[in-house]
């Protein structure tokens, strides 16, 4: 029944299917989405790719993370079974994304015993705290995914707790038809039990799309389990068929029991949501100033604090460059033969990333400098990822 | 390939590793058992290998 509200210059009505109405007949068919900051995943449309920048990957790296676009990493346990790389295939997206994450099998490779191969997102346990998951008042959610494949079946996706990795729901969905884009809903029960972290800024659970799994971490499809499951019993195995390829985006989790439309957000925020968790500044041609002015100490060595874009989760764990310089102002530029993350008191912090740069002469002791790119090819980068 | 580096920090020396990930590419990261880049560093060493020594 429509809800009429009638004032002095005439009536708008509500109505569930035909939207809102108003009293010049225009017409809001839908909202974008009922409401928003409802999806827990970051990065679900796989717009944003600071690592890669479109580049392909072979995951190479074995029992440990590897990011590839933001937010998504790769675990395995055999190297080279996989590449991947934002929009890989060049296949038309969905309607209404313009990215998708791309992997395809390397090799016609069956896994055995603890084999392992997924593309998993951890979330903040900050991002969950309403879930109340592990509680009386735990809530259901509703996982939504666009996905295609070469293969056709029933595929894999787990939901478990982290980091103690022993409380899981894996649960099989299918797909139809080969080589075309499919929307899926996965509604997943409420777990009232399990340890599940619910607040704070470590992992409160993670969401994964086998692409390969053994017997030992295979878990019965539909049921929330006290183990370490990280696929699907009667899966289909991508990592099995040589040039199989995996292709999804749009992946939403939200709370409820059926799916709503794919949350949209303006690149900025999504790209400031990833560098919580990672960023990047990329070298745009010779010294790219990358930090505010630092200081020599000596005539070899020099400290810079960089801004990071955004508060981090944690102090950054790592950096990652190439082809850094220390400048002078832009006018000359020293090539930096080793850098590394300052960590110790009172140095990197949430808000700042403090690099230690080497060169091999040539720097004025206590005269300020920048840290810079040396090439076009020069970048830094922070960490802290869950 | 990773290398050991010394800093000493207000009289204090840490130690960090300097990982080449190739094609002109570096990781760098402190040698701290609970940094998550560690153990892929002690797995490495495990397997028989050793880092490049500190430079001075």
């Amino acid at each position: 029944m429509p809800l009429i509200l009638t004032g002095t210059s005439g009536s708008t009505t509500l109505d569930s299917s035909a939207g809102l109405t108003f009293s010049d007949s225009s017409n809001q068919a839908a909202a974008a989405s009922p409401y928003v900051l409802k999806n827990r995943i970051i990065n679900g449309a796989m717009v944003i790719d600071q690592r890669n920048a479109g580049a392909s990957v072979s995951i190479t790296t074995t029992g440990s993370a590897v990011y590839t676009v933001d937010r998504w990493f790769f675990y395995v346990t055999q190297a080279s079974k996989i590449t991947t790389q934002q929009n890989q295939g060049s296949v038309t997206p969905p309607a209404g994304f313009s990215n998708y994450l791309g992997i395809t099998s390397s090799s016609a490779y069956t896994p055995t015993g603890g084999d392992n191969f997924y593309v998993s997102q951890n979330i903040e346990a900050n991002n969950i705290s309403d879930l109340a998951w592990g509680t009386a008042n735990a809530k259901t959610v509703t996982i939504s995914f666009w996905v295609r494949s070469s293969l056709t079946g029933n595929f894999g996706l787990v939901v478990e707790n982290a980091p103690t990795y022993n409380y899981s729901y894996p649960i099989l969905y299918t797909i139809n038809a080969a080589n075309t884009w499919e929307y899926k809903t996965i509604t997943i029960p409420a777990p009232t039990a399990g340890t599940w972290a619910t607040s704070g800024n470590g992992i409160g659970f993670t969401l994964v799309f086998s692409l390969g799994i053994g017997t030992t971490y295979a878990g019965p499809s539909g049921a929330w389990a006290a183990a370490n499951y990280n696929g699907v019993t009667g899966q289909t195995n991508v990592v099995a068929t040589n040039g199989a390829t995996f292709y999804i985006t749009g992946v939403q989790l939200e709370i409820g029991t059926s799916a709503t439309p794919f949350e949209r957000r303006l690149y900025n925020q999504e790209l400031a949501n990833c560098q919580r968790y990672y960023w990047r500044f990329n070298g745009t041609g010779g010294a790219t100033i990358f930090s505010a002015g630092g200081l020599a100490y000596t005539t070899t060595k020099g400290t810079f604090a960089i801004q990071n874009p955004v508060s981090m989760r944690v102090v950054p764990s790592a950096i990652d460059y190439a082809s850094l310089g220390i400048t002078l102002f832009g006018t000359s530029t020293t090539a930096v033969t080793s850098a590394i993350l300052v960590t110790s008191t009172a140095e990197s912090s949430l808000n700042f990333t403090v690099v230690e740069a080497t060169v091999a002469s040539g720097l004025t002791q206590f005269r300020p400098y920048n840290l810079s790119s040396s090439s076009a090819s020069g970048y830094i980068a922070a960490t802290a990822e869950l | 390939m990773y290398k050991i580096v010394k800093v000493i920090s207000y009289g204090v020396e840490y130690s960090h590793i300097i990982q080449d990930r190739g094609n002109n590419e570096f990781t760098s990261f402190p040698a701290d058992e609970n940094n998550p880049n560690y153990p892929a560093y002690l797995k490495w060493v495990s397997e028989g290998n050793t880092p490049e020594p500190a430079d001075e």
